[in-house]
This record gives structure tokens, sequence and C-alpha cells, in this order.
């Protein structure tokens, strides 16, 4: 086991996109944690299927090779062979199904009653972040927008096309809500890390549901072509202990708000 | 047909069913392996988890 152990590294932990990446992110919302598992489910499959045609493959050209083997035969029917290969990639096909449906539906649930609703308004080519959760009738949603960092303002240990000036502050271990849209053309707002790429269409409000199991900072980037800057408009989400968030909302976003 | 063999007029010729069942074998052994790379990531997942939920580990930078 300790060889096993060995033989298959993991990846460090990661929040954003690593040079090299061979895997995902590490999963920080229930949501990203059955994507992997469905993954690892079909993976299986898929390594039992290439293992098992290359077998084949290796053995049919040992037997039938031109030196081992003169004269090729023309078989042209086999019935049970016929029906075995019928009825087993049906199987296969069922049994990844069952996963795959199961977490499909399970990612449609709607959280009738999120604590915090968050609006995500793209633009070309940045964010904008609503949180309408706490406006009196007369006072404006706090409001700000978040531009990707630019790589000569970017400081030691800060990642390329990644960081912004404003991140997304919401409280971990709780259910949020997100409405996506746009103001101008389509864009995508995606966040590996927590399994969400929703598309922002303008005229369209879009909705997703996500809980944030752990603390920490989460890196994404626009996901639908929306013109020249669309590599340049990243997202950043600051999942914050619970306890927090509302000093990090006011003391980050009432400045911006007064700003506005 | 019990060792159904490639019929062929003067060499023995390999056995279809033996290199299913040795090809079906080899791919769940491998398939096997990546099972049990899944079921440790996902102890070490679960783990790492239970730490925090017990706040025996934290990913909060400590106040300065």
């Amino acid at each position: 086991m300790i060889v096993l152990k060995w033989l298959f590294l993991t990846i460090s932990p990661c929040d954003a996109a690593e040079p090299w990446q061979l895997g995902s992110q590490d999963a920080a919302t229930p949501i990203m944690q059955g994507i992997i598992d469905l993954h690892h489910d079909i993976f299986f499959f898929l390594i039992l299927i290439l293992v098992f045609v290359l077998w084949i493959l290796v053995r049919a050209l040992w037997h039938f090779h031109y030196k081992e083997n003169a004269i090729p035969q023309r078989i042209v029917h086999g019935t049970t062979i016929e029906i075995l290969r019928t009825i087993f990639p049906s199987l296969i096909s069922m049994f990844i199904a069952i996963p795959s449906f199961a977490l499909l539906y399970s990612m449609d649930e709607v959280v009738v009653d999120p604590a915090i609703t968050i609006k995500a308004i793209g633009h070309q080519w940045y964010r904008t972040y609503e949180y309408s959760d706490y406006n009196s009738s007369d006072e404006q949603s706090l409001t700000f927008d978040s531009y990707m960092i630019p790589e000569e303002d970017l400081e030691l240990g800060q990642s390329r096309l990644l960081e912004v000036d404003n991140r997304v502050v919401v409280p971990a271990k709780t259910h949020l809500r997100i409405i996506v849209t746009s103001a101008d053309v389509p864009h995508s707002w995606a966040v590996p890390s927590s399994g969400v790429k929703c598309d922002a269409v303008p005229g369209r409000l879009n909705q997703i549901s996500i809980l944030v199991q752990r603390e920490g900072v989460y890196y994404g980037q626009c996901s639908e072509i929306c013109g020249t800057n669309h590599a340049f408009t990243p997202i950043v989400v600051e999942a914050v202990p619970r306890k927090d968030y509302g000093s990090r909302v006011s003391n980050q976003l009432i400045p911006q708000t007064g700003e506005a | 047909m019990a060792g159904h063999r490639v019929a062929h007029a003067t060499l023995k010729g390999p056995s279809v069913v033996k290199e299913l069942v040795i090809g079906f074998a080899l791919g769940l052994a491998a398939g096997g392996l990546w099972k049990m790379h899944h079921w440790n990531e996902q102890r070490k997942t679960r783990a790492f988890y239970d730490l925090l939920e017990r706040g025996e580990i934290s990913v909060v930078h400590p106040e300065e």
C-alpha cells in the first residue's frame, strides 16, 4: 500500500489553475466533489476498456502476424461474441448513467432559502457584484466592480491573469444563491474549484446554488467568448468564516459604495 | 463452444475465450488500481474535512 501511495502521487491542494496541472482543482463544494467522484467512476470503465482493447489488439497482432499465420481466415459471423459485445457495453453505459443522472439532478436542486443572494453581472471586460440583501427601501445595494489586476501591478506571490482588485466575499459553510447575468454580451461565471460554470446572458437571470465547504480563495475565469479582453476578466471568490463575513462586507464594500 | 479456437488448416491457433478472459482480467486489475487511488483520495479528503470540523487544523491565516 505504501508503494501504491507513492506511485499515485497526489497533487498539492490547489484552488487555482497551476502549471502542468493534471487533475481537477481541489473541491470546495459538494457539487465539485460529486463531479470529481463521477469522473473517477467513469475513468474506471475507461481504463478497463482501454486495457482490454489494447490486450486484444496486441494479441491479435501477435497471433496473426504474417510470419506466424501465413493464411488469413475469413471469419464473418460469431453469434455468441456479437451478443456479448452488445450486452457488455450496454451494461457499462448503465453503470455510468446511474451516478451521472444522480449528480445531474442533485445539481439542479434549488436551495429554497439561501442565506445570501449575490448578483454577478458580466461586462466587457469586468464583473459587477451586487449584494442586495442589505437594502432598506431608500438605500442602494452594496455594489462594486471587479477588474483584473494588470501584470505590472501584481505583487509577489499573486497569480498572473487571475487576481482582481475586489473579490467576491462570501461566508463559508452557508447556502448561497448566485444570480448571473450580463449587461452587454454573453459571458460565463466559472469557478472550477466550486464546480460552477454559469452563463451570463443579457436579458436573462440564471441562478445557481452553492455551499462553499471551507474557507479559502477560489479563482476562475470568464468562460464565454466576449470580445478582445475575454481572457482578462477573472473571478475571485473569497470564502471567509461566517463570524467575519459581516465585518468583511461592511469594511470592504462600504468605501466602494461610497464612491459609486 | 468450449475452448473455441480460431480454425486453421495446419496451426493450432489462439483461444478466443482465453484471450478475452485474460484481457478482461487485466482490465479489471488496472481498473482496480485506479479505484484504490480513488478510495485513497476520498479517505484523505474525508480526513481533511474531519480535522477541519474538529478544529485540529485551520485554513484561515491567524490574525496578527
